[in-house]
């Protein structure tokens, strides 16, 4: 008998037999949970139900709050140009690092060396379209795949995030709804929440532990 | 006769009689302290309370109970219930002593245990002295002033009392009552003093590290008597207090609410 | 590291801890912060008991369940592609490991945090077989230098000072400049930062743990803030996740209420900065991630707990709220405990992992006072469960026979009022003997009261005798 077998029926003569319950039962109410997906049941708490502006400036201020500066620009078009001007404004070189994300791909980027592919060891700066932006946390959920390498958001030791207005919603159940909707579940969904950290030497905190040491976001207005 | 087994319209008549009230006295304070039985017992009685004081009382049981021995944790909790159960209510000044009967006596018994019921019966008319004072019997006295010799007061929240029952404001706002007795609290007012029972036995280093963090706070806070609201916690911070020859004294929360401090702090000889 | 448990010698490893100065400081300073990151983080969510609450009830559904959904889970892992084993005890788990490994001649793996990992002994499983593991997590790499265990399950380093880093840092680091400067905490950063980067590029496997897995979509769930957990997952060729069976949550929508109370719990954080939901392999279109996607299910005693007092343990998310509140922790620290897991959550589990004659003195080292069930985000009532296992000791006959002779005499005599009120009127009399200025400062057999604080003497008289009540409990005349 393997181990799966015998965890699986351990279990089940203590949560069935033992309990009273038949399996049949039980069976019914994992359908009914499952189904369940997509609707949350527990309380959601007043902060994950802003609406409107106030969602957004709340968004902006919990980014802030958790370290990561934000810039809002009038078009996907102005991205190229104020990367340009952050960079400098950080002493970076002039070079992205990207995935294939359509909405980077029309743009001009003649004055940036933007080069498109996966994290290498050394990236200075890298550039991610987010998915959405939640208001609740100032969490920013990215989607892996050719658009958005996910070893982009882990390596750039500044990564840089664009959203747009429409793709901040309140909170976490907005969130995996945006998720579902965009499509079969990529490979990874990454929550980031500010620039990587740690408290692990002399507990006291401190930015950019193994991932990027600071995270920017741009707000494209629709 | 239980409330319970009367007649409406008897009790409708009796409804002007004073409550008969119960005090259980608590193995700690029958041994260690009567004072504090007799001051407990004073504020009952200015309240109005028709206080007995059961012969056949003895022990809660709750040493039994959290030492893992659960057939004689039983035992005495059939005993405590017996001897208990007829009044309309019951007060302890211990707030863990309560909360075993409060919390622990229904766990005690399986559902289908007769003695669940009654368990469950008792548990609902238990309280805790200064949580039955404030909270049942608003009308309640305390001492007007401060007997002499008593000002700045800090307490200690003791861990059963403030974490199974929730008593927190309730001596606080006591103490604001008595004229003249100001409550300077300590840091860490809710952080276990160490004593835990046969903890403090037990494991002696561990219980000194914590009982040591609590002298300090206690005369940081610059008041000159420690109160709480359990023996035994007193009896560890006391204890600390006189063997690191702190200034501050101990005293359990009921003897300055009954204006009884005249005899010596706990631990401290005669004078 | 597969340390043989010092559980069940407890008391020396307290003693020592309590000697130890350093230490003591270190422990004070750090829980008092983490205290009041929590007490501010969850004061401020209004909804936070209520989430508590619906944390608890979904949980203690899935438990219910747990056959069902683990069933439910691994069908979706194998429909993205990846590969689910089944680890019946800790050595299952390490030989599972091992074979993944050798499939692809791995020489070294990387690790993201893992407390499964610490439980099954696997990083000197691995060193035995040639394989080299390298934590990543800044904290669980200093310990990995000095060649400790964890001593909390969220800051494994959270005993260490940093004169301590910086010895590990110049006696493990000895490519760099001996007399290169190391004073600034940030300059130990950088150099753990630069020293692991190149090393997420090397390994060939990546192992991480879960802090969720969820049935719905069969994504494993890391909540980290380095970002170490994802570059080691991302980079190397394989990526094994090792998670315990009680991981599993229905939905993600049952996943963002645990992550609502987690990071509160833990650091004070409303969302840690990282949360990554990961499912399967690289697809074919992806143009980073592992090619293999394995998850190891552990059960090492827990499917046995299921059905028993024991089972709401199985609840907790490990983030540590109850021993960062802990007075019996602080006082002693993670390495006293002896083993993997430390705190009130390591008293309760410990006993059930390692077997209760081994970690039974965890759950008697506790004062019941209650703060860990207080600050509990899955309501696990931390001390009802360490009482169970002193009500399986004496059952067993485990408890010390001097104690259960003195329970039994003083039960008997408490039972009988009359008996009862001699004893007591006798200790009174006896007790006020030996004191002098109100006190006793050494008591026969009982010297550790007295060792090391007073016994306070008794008033005089009990106040039974004093009291004297009739029959009906009235006050009796005074004498």
């Amino acid at each position: 008998m393997s181990g799966r077998v015998r965890i699986l029926s351990r279990l089940r003569r203590s949560l069935s037999e033992e309990a009273g319950v038949t399996d049949e039962e039980r069976r019914e109410a994992v359908a009914a949970r499952l189904r369940l997906a997509g609707a949350q049941t527990a309380p959601v708490p007043e902060i994950a139900r802003t609406e409107g502006a106030a969602m957004l400036e709340r968004f902006e201020a919990k980014l802030r709050g958790v370290d990561a500066t934000v810039t809002r620009l009038g078009a996907m078009a102005d991205l190229p140009g104020a990367m340009v001007e952050e960079l400098r404004a950080r002493n970076l070189p002039r070079a992205i690092r990207m995935g294939e994300e359509p909405d980077f791909a029309g743009l001009d980027w003649a004055e940036l060396d933007a080069t498109r592919g996966v994290g290498r060891l050394e990236e200075p700066a890298t550039l991610s379209r987010g998915l959405c932006g939640v208001a609740e946390t100032g969490t920013v959920a990215l989607r892996s795949g050719p658009d958005n390498p996910v070893t982009l958001t882990f390596l750039g030791e500044t990564h840089f995030m664009v959203l747009k207005a429409s793709d901040v919603v309140p909170g976490l159940e907005e969130m995996w709804a945006r998720v579902r909707r965009a499509g079969p579940m990529s490979r990874t969904v990454n929550l980031v929440t500010g620039p990587s950290r740690s408290a692990d030497i002399g507990q006291v905190l401190q930015l950019g532990a193994h991932g990027p040491v600071a995270v920017h976001v741009f707000i494209v207005e629709d | 006769m239980t409330p319970e087994t009367q007649a409406p319209e008897t009790q409708a008549a009796e409804q002007a009689r004073p409550p008969k009230i119960a005090f259980m006295a608590t193995c700690l304070v029958d041994l260690m302290r009567p004072s504090v039985g007799f001051a407990a017992v004073k504020l009952l009685e200015d309240a109005g309370c028709d206080v007995r004081v059961p012969q056949g009382q003895t022990c809660c049981g709750q040493p039994a109970w959290n030492s893992g021995d659960r057939a004689n944790a039983k035992r005495l909790a059939r005993r405590t219930i017996e001897a208990f159960e007829d009044y309309d209510a019951v007060v302890l000044p211990s707030g863990s002593c309560a909360a075993t009967i409060i919390k622990d006596y229904p766990e005690m018994f399986s559902a289908g245990d007769r003695w669940r019921a009654r368990a469950e019966k008792l548990a609902a008319k238990t309280f805790e002295i200064t949580a039955f004072l404030a909270d049942v019997l608003p009308d309640a006295k305390v001492a007007a002033e401060a007997p002499a010799g008593v000002g700045k007061v800090t307490y200690h929240d003791s861990c059963s009392g403030l974490r199974s029952l929730g008593i927190k404001d309730q001596p606080r706002a006591l103490l604001g009552r008595v004229k003249g007795v100001e409550v300077s609290e300590m840091v860490e007012s809710e952080v276990c003093c160490g004593f835990g029972g046969t903890f403090c036995v037990k494991y002696p280093e561990i219980s000194e590290r914590m009982v040591a963090d609590k002298a300090r706070n206690a005369e940081e806070s610059g008041a000159e008597l420690l109160l709480a609201g359990d023996l035994g916690c007193l009896m560890n911070m006391a204890g600390r207090l006189t063997r690191e020859g702190r200034p501050v004294k101990a005293r359990h929360v009921v003897e300055v609410l009954a204006g009884m401090t005249d005899g010596p702090a706990i631990g401290e000889g005669s004078k | 590291m597969t340390h043989q448990p010092t559980t069940p010698q407890f008391k020396a490893n307290s003693r020592a801890a309590i000697a130890d100065g350093g230490l003591q400081e270190q422990m004070t300073k750090a829980l008092g912060n983490s205290m009041a990151k929590r007490a501010y983080a969850s004061g401020a969510l209004p909804e936070f008991d209520q989430l508590r609450d619906a944390a608890r009830d979904l949980k203690n559904h899935t438990l219910a369940h747990l056959d069902l959904y683990l069933e439910a889970y691994e069908s979706k892992v194998q429909a993205d592609g990846g590969q689910v084993h089944w680890a019946e005890t800790a050595e299952d788990a390490r030989e599972i490991i091992l074979n993944i490994c050798r499939s692809v001649d791995a020489t070294s793996v990387n690790k993201g945090k893992s407390m499964i990992s610490e439980e099954i002994g696997l990083n000197d499983f691995l060193e035995e077989k040639g394989i080299a593991p390298v934590e990543t997590d800044l904290g669980e790499y200093i310990i990995q230098l000095r060649k400790e265990t964890p001593s909390h399950i969220i800051g494994p380093a959270i005993h260490v000072t940093v004169p301590q880093v910086r010895e590990a840092f110049r006696t493990h680091h000895p490519h760099l400049p001996i007399d290169r400067d190391l004073e600034g905490l940030d300059k130990l950063l950088l150099e753990a930062r630069a020293e692991l980067r190149a090393k997420y590029f090397e390994a060939e496997v990546g192992i991480t743990g879960a802090n969720m897995l969820i049935a719905e979509t069969g994504q494993s769930v890391i909540v980290t803030n380095e970002g170490n957990g994802d570059l080691s997952q991302s980079l190397p060729k394989v990526h094994i996740v090792i998670a315990s069976i009680e991981k599993v949550v229905p939905t993600l929508e049952d996943a963002s209420t645990v992550l609502r109370v987690l990071g509160r719990s833990a650091t004070g954080q409303e969302m840690s900065v990282y949360t990554t939901f990961s499912a399967g392999p690289r697809r074919e279109e992806d143009p980073d991630g592992p090619e293999e996607y394995h998850v190891v299910l552990l059960d090492n005693g827990r499917s046995a707990m299921v059905g028993t007092e024991f089972q709401e343990m199985l609840r907790c998310i490990r983030c540590g709220a109850c021993m960062n509140h802990c007075p019996v922790y602080r006082s002693v620290g993670g390495h006293a405990y002896g083993w993997v897991y430390p705190g009130p959550m390591g008293a309760v589990l410990t006993p059930s992992l390692i077997g209760l004659k081994q970690g039974g003195q965890l759950p008697n080292a506790s004062t019941f006072c209650g703060r860990c069930e207080e600050v509990c985000p899955m309501r696990i009532p931390l001390p009802k469960m360490m009482r169970h296992w002193r009500e399986r000791e004496f059952e067993r006959q485990l408890t010390p026979a001097g104690t259960r002779r003195g329970l039994r005499f003083w039960a008997s005599a408490a039972a009988r009022p009359g008996v009862y009120r001699a004893g007591a009127r006798l200790a009174a009399w006896g007790l006020r003997l030996l004191s002098s200025g109100g006190r006793v400062k050494r008591l026969p057999l009982a010297g550790a009261w007295t060792d090391v604080r007073d016994f306070p003497a008794p008033e005089g008289g009990t106040f039974m005798d004093r009291y004297r009540p009739d029959a009906d409990g009235k006050r009796g005349a005074k004498r």
